[in-house]
């Protein structure tokens, strides 16, 4: 029997403390999980914890109930989530007032709430089960499988679900090379965004000469629309932890650090709570397990700034500086943080490790395609019907992920493109959807894999706008430490900026393609390298669209303001008055019960009839 | 003097003096105090023996960090198309005048922060000025003036006139 | 050692030089603007780059700071290495289009006009090459001025973009400026130096013979606590002007018994 506290002194140590918590578990019958991921927080599920919790305090009936606070599922679109076992019994959209009746009901009667339950909007099936909704069956969740079932605050819940065995595992049986070997044979890559592979990585790390080698986990998730990281850190911290330790392990490293945002408040505390935990039990700090391997974490905060997501600039800023990129020609695993060997993967990266060390590099191998292993967390968001973090296996197929685990494009609009690779990624148009999720193909296709970010959009998204929307937010984070990224970028802005006010000249389109070749061709760092991507991509794919922008000074999408008008279905008018009172400079006209009409030489354009119609009749042309 | 090398002595021991982690540092005094005061960094450099010139570098570079406090108010002024063509322009520029504030900036006392932007997105309610993310619709010169004139450095939200 | 073929001429260069001073040794011209021998090197403005032709692909890298570790082939008039070399240059030419420095060194490289329009001035003329800042922490040991802001919005500056108050008025970053943006002002009247356009204003110490400015006191303070001289009047002489100090010297001389014997010349 070892103490519930107490400080794990030998690998096996794990085994035996996690029957033990499984056994004393059993005599729990009935489990509350409530999701406090960063997406139902925001819809108050602490509150619905802290009246689950009440309720079982308050219950008279002898049984005993078990509440949990845990990370994120996943389906944001739907949360609060609450998940009740025995059973799996998945209530979405749960607020305050349904608390008792969920208590009285479901967990002391044991019936089900059907007016919680996910109904699917196709067949109108209700679905009891997570595993019943085609958000989640089409997934498949490895790195992602313990978010949603474990409390991230408490390390006996992850220790309980296997935690560490894979760390005890490594100390017990396995030599620095033959983790090396089982990382390599996985065929890992960099989830960050690079997709080089990891045990690559970590081989020259450990063949580099020097002591005072480093670990670094880079969870400075800065895309826009991305949260893979934040979910993993937020609701799993340990499983990062206990990667970046068997790293440390192979490559002989003694210290590590974890960057992330300051904007994840929640993962820094987690994730700081994880650490002093893993210190008292013996898994961090001086003779891990018993052994003569000691190695320890810390944790450090970013300032806000995009492009230390780049490895090089995330070193400068752990060295306490501006995050400047410095030139790679030699590599980090040579000379990285205070000019020592480092190897710097990102949160996914590490969540794997675990992993593959309990199944074994082949098991990782054989989920993929030939050169892109394993599976892929992404976060679908955009104009698509479910939004949320999704985890898919390697090589299926994008319309897969938008049309079955996505539910295909809100409000029946036709599907446009998707967006992948964050803002250094591209827009791949409905003629490549059936393209398949892979590192290689992605980039064939002018996109990129990128840290994951997945953004669906309709046709009512002007293609020039979204280049134009990444290009500025890549010139608003450009470090502006080289000349073609910081301005490079602010004339390709110039250009784009121009093109949607209907400005656009004839060959603005060449003198993007020249510019982007530039910025491929000679910026410092990937951001700068990659920054034309999505002005490349939109070009590659609608170029008429941009055509209609340069030429007839006309928006197809409708969404440049001035590049179309406004119009009044006279049909559709019901003369109600509404636009005719909301238009801030007069410019309708019309009487009751006659069509009301767009005075077009007194119209700014700013939108306001359109909002304001109740019967749709104000139309874009 | 005295307070200020306390908290950055105890900031600083929090992270056992390691300059790499200047940044946390530099967050936490920015929790304590709202802003990053040139004294405190001053003392802070001092003390990890970076120089100035370096901290301020840092502090500038990064986007969570402010080297100003913030008003006890957020002011916006919308100065979108319909907007500036309802007068928002010179609202804008009377407000300027009249509480000694540079767009982006915050007036001497700290009453609040201004900020035009491009477009808030409420044409029909032009010129609109936001408020502590309370909507001001159809504001005047004289009206705009008024409301920032009610402002208090106590009270978060102030009664206003939203449209109709 | 390592060869390098630059531009079809082959020179030996010690393991981890640069393909810049290889090229250096060779002979081979490569425009440069962020890379001075005083300082370490940056990468920062893009203008040396060639282009890798040994390897399996080719690469365009920056000279200035690519080590040599095996044997390269470089080239440095490839299409692709001109082109970004002149596709850098023009946007710099946008930048700072009032810097005659840069327009003659655009000249030498072919580069005659730009085609982009002026769209970035956060400091004027300035290609924040960080020269001056380097100078200033590693030569001269001060950081009186650094980068504020990031961005298109980065410029170089005293901190809290105040007058740089460790500024010592020595001048070394406008002597290292390739662009000719740092100015030295010396204001008569208050015999003090000013480095522009950091607002930065040190004592000039005045010669004690004549009254000419000489050097900012800081500097001469800083002299002499540097160098250790068995010379016994060098803290005297450092406040003479070169030419008082000539005079001074000669006058010396002439009252030494060297000059006594009369020369005569036959």
């Amino acid at each position: 029997m070892i103490s519930t506290d107490a400080k794990f002194t030998s690998p096996n140590d794990i085994a035996a403390f996690a029957r033990q918590l499984r056994n004393k578990s059993k005599a729990i019958p009935k489990v509350v999980r409530v999701c406090i991921g960063t997406g139902c927080a925001a819809k108050d599920s602490r509150k619905l914890y802290e009246l689950f919790q009440e309720a079982a305090r308050k219950s008279s009936r002898d049984v005993r109930v078990e509440t949990k606070n845990v990370g994120c599922h996943g389906f944001c679109e739907r949360g609060p989530i609450v998940v009740i076992d025995p059973g799996e019994i998945f209530y979405q959209q749960v607020e305050e007032p349904d608390v008792a009746e969920i208590f009285r009901e479901t967990i002391l009667g044991g019936r089900i709430l059907e007016r919680l339950l996910f109904e699917d909007p196709l067949t109108g099936k209700k679905a009891t089960k997570a595993a019943e909704i085609p958000f989640y069956n089409v997934q498949k969740r490895v790195v992602l499988s313990a978010n949603g079932l474990i409390d991230p605050t408490q390390i006996t819940d992850y220790l309980a679900a296997g935690g560490y065995s894979a760390l005890a595992k490594v100390i017990s049986s396995m030599s620095p090379e033959q983790v090396i070997e089982q990382v390599e044979e996985s065929h890992l890559r960099g989830r960050g965004g690079g997709g080089f592979p990891t045990g690559r990585k970590w081989r020259s790390c450990r063949e580099a000469s020097g002591n005072g080698k480093y670990i670094i986990c880079n969870g400075d998730e800065g895309d826009p629309g991305a949260f893979m990281d934040r979910s993993i850190m937020e609701g799993n911290p340990h499983s990062v932890i206990e990667g970046m330790i068997i790293g440390a392990y192979a490559v002989g490293a003694e210290q590590g650090y974890i960057y992330v945002r300051n904007e994840y408040p929640l993962a820094v505390r987690h994730l700081t709570g994880a650490i002093a935990q893993t210190r008292k039990r013996g898994l961090l700090g001086k003779n891990i397990l018993g052994s003569n391997f000691s190695f320890d974490i810390r944790i450090n905060r970013g300032g806000g700034a995009f492009v230390c997501g780049e490895s090089s600039a995330l070193i400068a800023s752990l060295e306490g500086k501006p995050g400047e990129p410095r030139a790679k020609y030699v590599h980090m695993v040579e000379s990285g943080l205070h000019g020592k060997p480092t190897v710097l993967n990102n949160v996914e990266t590490w969540t794997n490790v675990p992993k593959i060390i309990n199944n074994g590099g082949k098991w990782f191998a054989d989920i993929g395609t030939e050169k892109s292993k394993g599976t892929k967390v992404f976060s679908l968001v955009g104009k698509v019907v479910n939004t949320g973090l999704v985890e898919v296996p390697m090589g299926i197929s994008l319309r897969r992920i938008v049309e079955e685990i996505g539910g295909g494009v809100k409000d029946d609009k036709k599907f446009k493109a998707v967006q992948t690779g964050g803002p250094s990624g591209g827009c791949i148009p409905a003629e490549h959807l059936d393209a398949r999720v892979d590192f290689d193909e992605l980039t064939k296709l002018g996109s990129m894999m990128g840290s994951g970010g997945m953004i669906v959009m309709d046709e009512d998204t002007c293609m020039v706008q979204v280049a134009r929307y990444f290009t500025e937010f890549l010139q608003k984070e450009s470090c502006g430490k080289c000349t073609p990224c910081r301005e490079g970028l602010a004339q390709m802005l110039h250009i784009l900026t121009r093109i949607t006010k209907g400005e656009g000249q004839a060959d603005d389109l060449d003198k993007l393609k020249a510019l982007a070749e530039l910025l491929e061709g000679t910026a410092l760092c990937a951001l700068g390298k990659t920054a034309a991507n999505p002005i490349l991509s939109t070009i590659r794919y609608f170029q008429a669209e941009y055509e209609a922008h340069i030429q007839q000074r006309r928006c197809p999408a409708k969404e440049c303001k001035g590049l179309f008008r406004y119009k009044i279905d006279e049909e559709a008018c019901k003369a109600c008055g509404i636009c005719l009172k909301n238009c801030p400079v007069d410019a309708i006209v019309g009487e009751k019960k006659v069509p009301h009409k767009i005075i077009q030489e007194k119209c700014t354009l700013c939108g306001t009839c359109w909002d304001k119609c109740p019967f749709s009749a104000v139309l874009k042309v | 003097m005295a307070e200020e090398s306390q908290l950055i002595d105890e900031i600083v021991d929090r992270y056992e003096g390691e300059v790499g982690m200047l940044i946390p540092m530099m967050q936490d005094l920015q929790a304590e105090i709202g802003y990053l005061p040139v004294d405190h960094l001053r003392y802070m450099g001092k003390k990890l023996e970076v120089p100035m010139s370096h901290l301020y570098a840092v502090a500038t570079f990064y986007s969570s960090f402010r080297l100003a406090p913030k008003g006890a108010h957020e002011v916006t002024l919308c100065l979108g198309t319909v907007c500036y063509l309802k007068g928002a322009g010179e609202i804008s520029q009377a407000i300027c005048r009249e509480f000694q504030v540079a767009p982006g900036g915050t007036t001497p006392d700290r009453m609040f922060s201004y900020n035009p932007v491009n477009c808030v997105g409420a044409c029909a309610l032009a010129p609109v000025m936001v408020v502590d993310g309370k909507y001001h619709g159809q504001v005047t010169m004289e009206s705009a003036l008024e409301i920032l004139h009610g402002l208090s450095l106590e009270e978060q939200t102030k009664e206003a006139t939203t449209a109709e | 050692m390592p060869t390098v073929t630059i531009d079809g001429i082959k020179v030996e260069v010690e393991k981890n030089a640069t393909i810049l001073e290889a090229a250096q040794k060779a002979g081979v011209w490569i425009p440069t603007l962020c890379y001075h021998e005083a300082v370490s090197r940056s990468g920062a403005c893009r203008l040396c780059m060639v282009e890798l032709e040994g390897g399996d692909q080719k690469q365009l890298v920056t000279s200035c700071n690519y080590p040599v570790r095996h044997d390269l082939v470089v080239s440095t008039t490839s299409e692709q290495a001109v082109k970004a070399r002149c596709g850098v240059m023009e946007l710099l030419l946008a930048r700072a289009p009032e810097s005659e420095e840069l327009k003659e060194l655009a000249e030498r490289m072919g580069v005659l006009q730009t085609s982009f329009p002026t769209v970035t001035e956060s400091q004027r003329n300035c290609i924040l090459c960080g020269l001056c800042i380097r100078v200033c922490e590693e030569v001269i040991g001060q950081s009186a001025i650094g980068f504020a802001g990031r961005g298109v919005d980065k410029a170089v500056a005293g901190p809290f973009r105040q007058p740089a108050e460790d500024c010592i008025g020595c001048g070394a970053c406008a002597a290292i400026c390739p662009v000719g943006t740092i100015r030295i002002r010396l204001h008569e009247e208050e015999q003090e130096i000013e480095i522009s356009p950091f607002k930065s204003r040190n004592k000039l110490i005045v010669c004690e013979e004549c009254g000419a400015m000489i050097i900012s006191a800081q500097v001469s303070e800083q002299a002499l606590r540097k160098i250790e001289s068995i010379f016994a009047e060098f803290p005297h002489r450092l406040r003479l002007c070169p030419q008082c100090r000539k005079k001074q010297t000669a006058k010396k001389l002439e009252e030494s018994k060297v000059f006594h014997k009369k020369v005569t010349v036959s």
